[in-house]
């Protein structure tokens, strides 16, 4: 692990039981302190699978994952503490109210309750929610709720997040207002991001690294700009068929 | 504890943000209570207390008649009509009656009934004391007639015949006494006449077998129904917490929980007790309503005993079991409708078969025997040796042991399945 790793993902594979085929499969690279980097690959890529490995919810079968100078597999309440998650579910309560749900998310990271207000109105302001957010969630568009969503994985000021395609099914201003937050995340708190996506232009602006993964396998990995000149491409999503097909993926 | 009571505010926040939710949690127990208690009640009025229409046709102007007729008139379960043939002059009228409902029993005592009595035993006197005399006469019967709306229980039909039976015996004791003195006296040649006495010699004396000895209450549907009733609505917070728990792993907010740092078990344990809380305060609105709201409606007030600390016990261990059910249930099932269905009728059957809606008394063996699995049954067995028999906490400790045994084996095997689903 170099000095300036932030994630180092060692021979990772993984076979779910009942199942003769890998959703990972002897998996390496690492991730830079500061970096963006995309994960990009069709349904069933295994890309879920690395995210769940990587905050602990699944066991790898074999192989390690080290964040700074923590084991997922020996030290992963280190992990959690260090870790922003905003999963691809809106996983709000929808009767209760978007700082309700904000305020709950604080809570459960330890955060003091008076600071915890305080940066809540901070990050709802910032966000662009008014009076809106003592609406209860089930009242709020899907971009509020994926805005919410966002702030939850961030409020305890992770110094990793994790993203599992945050801005699906959103319209363009709000796929870019997410993009904006999130770049002004990484550059203002060096905060490292893993992004996946299936948005491909946004992956190419937004993305310092982006490794493309298929069947649990890397295909390639690299800049935008070095994949697209590997692949003789003229854009992300050209490499991207190139090396994953157009054979749809359930 | 940060995060346990966390989680304990934000349970609070989303139950009462569903105001039909817990509406729902809270009245529809109380109406429960309430509706089955009175309607229990009045069923078991029916059988102990007073109000049972019979009809007494006694067509005998002697002493059997008379007799059967003042002993009716101190039996408390009936409401006694007395007809001297005046009204109902043949079986088909008082068949009529009692189809049409007026009267639950009619007993129809014929005429000269003491008269045909009298000559049966003179026969048998005769046939004891002068051989030569009435050889070739067979005594005759003395035919009453019971006739029974066919809804009459069993029981009530048993009671009131044995008191028929008894009130018979007692004046055919009599007249044999009469005649074998006035047969013995004319043997010995005396004028004196041997005269029964009027004495019972059997007194009979009720005592209900309380523990204590102290306990002055009486048993009554009340005694019964509120413990019953509210051992099986709290149960039902079964499809309010499984629901809770589906829909928390289906809509992704479990496996952010996960990834929150620390312990899952202490943001299940703030959930858990929310819902512990709400089965205590279901519980004391409904001894609340048992000694102040049934009274309202003509009904007994509830006596809970003495031993408070005890039915604290009993109801804590009662409250664990109910919700250590829904969490498993919850953990089990993967759609709230599953769970709803399954815990809905789960929760039928084993207050069915734990005595709630039927006294354990009047089932076959072998349900009696079946109902020996259900906690609702060890919750009632407490409930009734605190309210009903004036048990202490020697009475109820083992009711209790094994609520708060199931507690413990639900909550391990929800741990298991929860292992066994997120791995």
């Amino acid at each position: 692990m170099n000095g300036n790793t932030c994630v180092c993902i060692s021979k990772l594979s993984k076979i779910y039981t009942g199942s003769d085929s890998f959703a990972l499969n002897d998996l390496s690279f690492e991730i830079v302190d500061g970096e963006i980097f995309g994960l990009l690959g069709p349904n069933g890529a295994g890309k879920t699978t690395l995210l769940s490995i990587l905050c602990g919810l699944v066991k790898p079968t074999t192989g390690s994952v080290t964040m700074y100078d923590y084991s997922v597999e020996n030290d992963i309440e280190a992990i959690k503490k260090i870790l922003g998650v905003v999963p691809q579910d809106i996983a709000l309560y929808p009767t209760l109210s978007g700082r309700d749900n904000l305020m709950y998310i604080g809570r459960m990271y330890g955060i003091e309750t008076e600071k915890l207000k305080r940066k809540v109105d901070d990050y709802l302001y910032e966000f662009g929610f008014g009076k809106n957010s003592n609406l209860p969630v089930k009242k709020y568009s899907g971009g509020m709720k994926r805005r919410i969503n966002l702030i939850g994985g961030i409020l305890h000021n992770p110094r990793i997040l994790l993203l599992d395609e945050p801005t699906v099914g959103m319209d363009v201003q709000t796929r870019t207002s997410i993009i904006d937050h999130l770049s002004a995340l990484n550059k203002e708190k060096h905060m490292t991001i893993l992004y996946t996506s299936h948005y491909m232009e946004q992956a190419e602006l937004f993305c310092d690294r982006i490794a493309i993964i298929d069947n649990g396998n890397i295909l390639a990995l690299g800049t935008p700009r070095e994949l697209m000149k590997k692949g003789n491409a003229g854009d992300l999503e050209e490499v991207f068929i190139k090396l994953t097909g157009k054979k749809i993926r359930d | 504890m940060y995060r346990f009571w966390a989680t304990f505010r934000k349970e609070v926040k989303l139950l009462i943000a569903d105001r039909t939710g817990v509406a729902i949690l809270f009245i529809m127990p109380v109406l429960l209570v309430v509706i089955m208690t009175l309607i229990q009640y009045e069923a078991y009025k029916s059988l102990t207390q007073s109000g049972i229409p019979v009809l007494l046709v006694n067509n005998d102007a002697d002493s059997l008649g008379g007799s059967i007729e003042n002993g009716f008139k101190k039996v408390s379960i009936c409401e006694l009509t007395i007809d001297h043939g005046e009204t109902y002059k043949t079986t088909a009228d008082i068949k009529r009656k009692v189809i049409k409902g007026d009267f639950l029993i009619a007993l129809v005592i014929p005429q000269n009934a003491t008269t045909v009595l009298r000559s049966n035993v003179e026969l048998m006197m005769n046939n004891l004391f002068d051989k030569t005399k009435s050889q070739k006469n067979k005594p005759g019967s003395v035919n009453v007639e019971i006739i029974i709306d066919p809804t009459t229980s069993k029981s009530f039909v048993i009671a009131i015949t044995s008191e028929l039976k008894k009130y018979i015996a007692d004046i055919e004791t009599k007249v044999l006494f009469s005649i074998m003195g006035e047969k013995i006296g004319a043997l010995l040649h005396s004028d004196q006449k041997v005269n029964m006495p009027d004495a019972d010699f059997f007194v009979y004396h009720e005592n209900y077998a309380f523990r204590d000895a102290g306990e002055t209450f009486q048993p009554n549907a009340v005694q019964h129904n509120i413990p019953a009733w509210a051992i099986f609505s709290i149960f039902f917070i079964v499809l309010p917490l499984s629901s809770s728990i589906i829909n928390e792993r289906s809509e992704g907010l479990l496996i952010r929980m996960r990834i929150f740092p620390g312990s899952y078990l202490s943001i299940l344990s703030g959930k858990l007790f929310v819902f512990f809380l709400v089965a205590i305060i279901q519980f004391i609105i409904i001894l609340l309503i048992g000694i102040y709201g049934l009274p309202q409606f003509g009904l007994p007030v509830l006596d809970i005993g003495k031993h408070i600390l005890p039915l604290v016990a009993l109801t804590i261990a009662l409250a664990l079991a109910a919700v250590s059910y829904g969490l498993l249930v919850g953990t089990l099932f993967d759609t709230p409708q599953q769970s709803a269905v399954f815990g809905g009728i789960s929760i039928l059957i084993m207050s069915a078969i734990g005595g709630i809606w039927v006294p354990l008394s009047i089932m076959p063996a072998v349900m009696q025997n079946i109902s020996a699995v259900s906690p609702l049954n060890w919750a009632l067995m407490g409930y009734y040796e605190l309210f009903i028999k004036g048990g202490d906490w020697y009475a109820i400790e083992f009711q209790v042991l094994k609520l708060v045994l199931f507690f413990l084996v639900a909550l391990a095997i929800s741990y298991r399945l929860y292992k066994l689903k997120t791995n």
